[in-house]
């Protein structure tokens, strides 16, 4: 071989197609629990099927669960074969089992961290990770801020350092807040990747490609034409062993402070000038500052009692193993938001989530005003234009629009126009984990939340619980395997 | 890959377009039918296949459809024929997890006899699905300068050619520079080396004194050094590539293909320097 001496390297062009991050080391405390296990393993064998990981990369778990790097690997290669979406490849497999480790250590206190820092150091001279880290912080929240100090105070003087925090983040606005302020004081935001995983799904994203791709929806995407925006979180399982987790947190912790707000937020947004971290969320955060308090009124609380799930007999919330027998914990919330600017002035968004509801489904339901003029004889089976985004599952667009029936007279009904993401595109869909793990190794947070968004989000999630604090529910008030309790059903009314 | 489900099929050897595009209709809306069926279609795949490439056209089409909800019309030259178009039309669904609902990809086979294989745009216009992409896969050499091909590239958005499929690549390489501007084109010869390109780009500065491999391939990477880097290296013919594409088939290969939009600069100046060398392999 001869050696020539030209920069920038010519062949590169063409071939830069795929985003590959830097060298790096992902350091995964909480290495032991569940969300290891089921998504972060399985997506991180996802790009490394794709050829999406650095090919100097390294990988160490570390939890307080006393275990060798050779069990850790063995587990997470079950846990690959059980929830990967890819077929498991021994070669692929092998290749990231290689570049694993795990350690056991305290992490929250000095010598773990030390412990932590070293391997680290040893992986940079074994895998040329050059210093630059992956933290991610996948433990419970009580252990989160001294661990959050101890990785401050040991950045890498080379390198860059990029830090995923889970979910919950705080449980109220002065726990988010002193979080944040924590985060502040030893990292950067732009080293911060605070992660709903709702925003790294595929369909959520694609939201905004249908709102800002396509010329036809911008212009009717206000209060002009929209009578109501409809979004829903539902869920069909009970609380699955997380007991002790749900009984803090309810339905409103849960998912309508995070996952709710941020499809509400990327529904109403005003288009951002690029589609760069800070430009889309400071269009979220316009959003979310421009939610008014809801009214009492305007909120419905429930807990599903014992029901069905498509025929099988389910337990009442208060019958989950761990539950208080007299818990006032939530497991259903619906709303009726406002969105107090210029586009949305008087459209409600209507929102809800709970458990234990019929079916799994996340969709936004955009309801259109109905003509202002009905020319037609017979219209009593036509429905005002509805646009479905469903997020999950049938992933896809669904358009209800009014048709003629054939046939003599001008009869009219509704018909459905159909846009699945299984039909025409059919490589299928990745995991929310896979996306978000790889934007934050490539440093990119558009799919993330900033401070100003979660606190924003706390602040009304507070005014909600502050007035569910003066009253004592008469829990459960709707059986499991129903839409929720009745007056969820009115809130839509009352707008009617 | 999920199975076909189901496969609902028309033929008729004296067809005229107005029955196929009748039998495309009726296909999907047989009575009988239980699930609901949605044509999603991406783009329309147009195939020139002659004779001698329809075992492998096919084989290639297999698993194809499913990756790229389509209409594919594969147009079978038979000139030596009496004058006729015979027509099948396949329906094949695919399952959608999860749903009750099948997509499917509609397989229009024409048989192009005597004249009527001079006049293929004519009968392809009709049937192309609108206001969306078109592509053009030709087995083995196109016949570059003729009509049929002259035709057939007004109506399409992207060419697709394997060059390993050819004859005589210096030659063929200068004719198809002449397209590009009145079409995109892929390659699947340019394709089968990415990886190859991919590990010679990491090692730059270092370059090699000498290729190794097929001749397409190899010309094109010869090409390619020389039109990005002015490397001029040595080539010599071997069977196999020095940097392999893992498990990806034809029609895996062919599948990427079909989800590149828009020009490639950078192949297209490799295809202009390998015309001036593939004839030292």
């Amino acid at each position: 071989m001869q050696s020539v001496e030209t920069e920038p390297n010519p062949l590169m062009e063409g071939l830069q197609v795929r985003r590959t991050p830097e060298p790096c080391v992902l350091a995964i405390f909480g290495a032991s629990g569940d969300l290891t296990k089921r998504k972060i393993f399985p997506a991180l064998y996802a790009l490394a099927m794709r050829d999406l990981l650095p090919e100097q990369f390294a990988i160490v778990g570390v939890a307080r669960t006393e275990q060798e790097t050779a069990d850790f690997v063995s587990a997470m290669e079950e846990a690959v074969r059980s929830y990967a979406r890819d077929e498991f490849r021994a070669e692929v497999w092998g290749r990231l089992a290689a570049r694993t480790r795990y350690l056991a250590a305290e992490f929250a206190d000095e010598e773990g961290e030390d412990r932590v820092a070293r391997c680290l150091t040893e992986l940079d001279g074994e895998y040329g990770t050059r210093g630059n880290r992956v933290y991610y912080l996948a433990v419970p929240p009580a252990a989160m801020p001294k661990l959050i100090e101890e990785l401050g105070e040991r950045r890498t003087t080379t390198g860059w350092t990029r830090l995923i925090v889970e979910k919950p983040f705080g449980r109220d606005s002065v726990t988010a807040r002193e979080l944040n302020e924590l985060l502040a004081r030893n990292f950067t935001e732009d080293e911060v990747f605070r992660i709903d995983h709702y925003l790294g799904k595929d369909t959520v994203q694609n939201l905004l490609a249908l709102r800002f791709a396509n010329g036809i929806f911008e212009p009717v995407w206000n209060r002009q034409f929209i009578d109501h925006v409809q979004v829903t979180v539902a869920e069909s399982i009970g609380i699955e062993r997380r007991s002790a987790f749900y009984e803090e947190s309810g339905a409103i912790r849960d998912v309508f402070q995070n996952h709710l707000l941020q499809l509400v937020a990327l529904t109403a947004m005003e288009p951002p000038i690029d589609f760069t971290a800070e430009a889309v969320r400071n269009e979220k955060l316009k959003v979310l500052k421009a939610l008014s308090t809801p009214s009492p009124r305007s909120v419905v609380r429930g807990q599903y009692g014992p029901g069905f799930i498509e025929g099988e007999p389910v337990p009442g919330y208060r019958e989950e193993e761990g539950v208080a027998p007299d818990s006032t914990t939530e497991t259903f919330v619906a709303a009726r938001l406002q969105v107090d600017n210029w586009r949305w002035a008087d459209t409600p968004f209507y929102v809800r989530t709970g458990k234990r509801l019929p079916r799994r489904e996340t969709t936004i339901a955009i309801q259109f005003k109905r003509v202002p003029h009905t020319l037609f004889e017979d219209t009593s089976e036509l429905r005002p234009n509805l646009l479905i985004v469903h997020i999950q599952p049938n992933e896809g667009v669904s358009l209800a629009i009014g048709a003629k029936v054939p046939g003599e007279g001008m009869r009219v009904r509704t018909v459905h126009m159909d846009f699945l993401y299984g039909g025409a595109f059919r490589t299928g869909l990745p995991e929310a984990y896979e996306r978000l793990i790889l934007d934050a190794m490539l440093g990119d947070a558009t799919l993330f939340t900033r401070a100003d968004e979660i606190e924003e989000q706390w602040a009304l999630v507070d005014a909600i619980v502050a007035a569910w604090r003066r009253d004592k529910p008469s829990f459960p008030n709707h059986a499991a395997g129903t839409w929720g309790p009745q007056t969820s059903e009115e809130l839509i009314g009352w707008h009617r | 890959m999920a199975p076909v489900a189901q496969v609902e099929e028309w033929a008729d050897e004296c067809a005229s377009v107005v029955d196929i595009e009748q039998a495309l209709v009726g296909l999907r809306f047989r009575p009988g039918r239980e699930d609901r069926q949605l044509r999603t279609s991406v783009l329309t795949h147009l195939a020139w296949v002659p004779v001698e490439w329809q075992a492998a056209a096919t084989e290639t089409l297999s698993g194809l459809a499913e990756r790229h909800p389509s209409r594919t019309l594969l147009l079978f030259p038979q000139p030596e024929d009496d004058d006729g178009l015979a027509a099948r039309v396949l329906l094949e669904c695919h399952h959608l997890q999860g749903t009750e609902r099948s997509v499917c990809n509609e397989v229009v086979e024409l048989r192009l006899r005597g004249r009527r294989a001079e006049a293929p745009a004519t009968i392809v216009l009709p049937l192309l699905l609108p206001d969306l992409p078109v592509f053009l896969r030709w087995r083995g050499r196109p016949d570059f300068g003729s009509p049929v091909f002259e035709q057939l590239l007004g109506v399409v958005d992207r060419l697709v050619v394997d060059s390993a499929e050819w004859p005589d690549l210096s030659e063929s390489y200068a004719r198809l520079a002449t397209v590009f501007d009145r079409a995109a084109v892929s390659d699947i010869a340019w394709r089968r080396t990415l990886q190859w390109r991919r590990v010679l780009a990491a090692a730059w500065p270092e370059r090699p004194d000498r290729l190794t491999g097929p001749p397409a391939e190899t010309s094109l990477v010869a090409g390619w050094l020389r039109a990005r880097a002015g490397i001029e290296v040595d080539v010599e013919r071997a069977d196999e590539l020095p940097v392999g594409n893992g498990d990806r088939d034809q029609s895996d290969l062919l599948s990427e293909e079909l989800d590149v939009f828009g020009r490639e600069p950078v192949y297209e100046a490799a295809v202009a320097a390998a015309a001036s060398s593939a004839d030292r392999l």
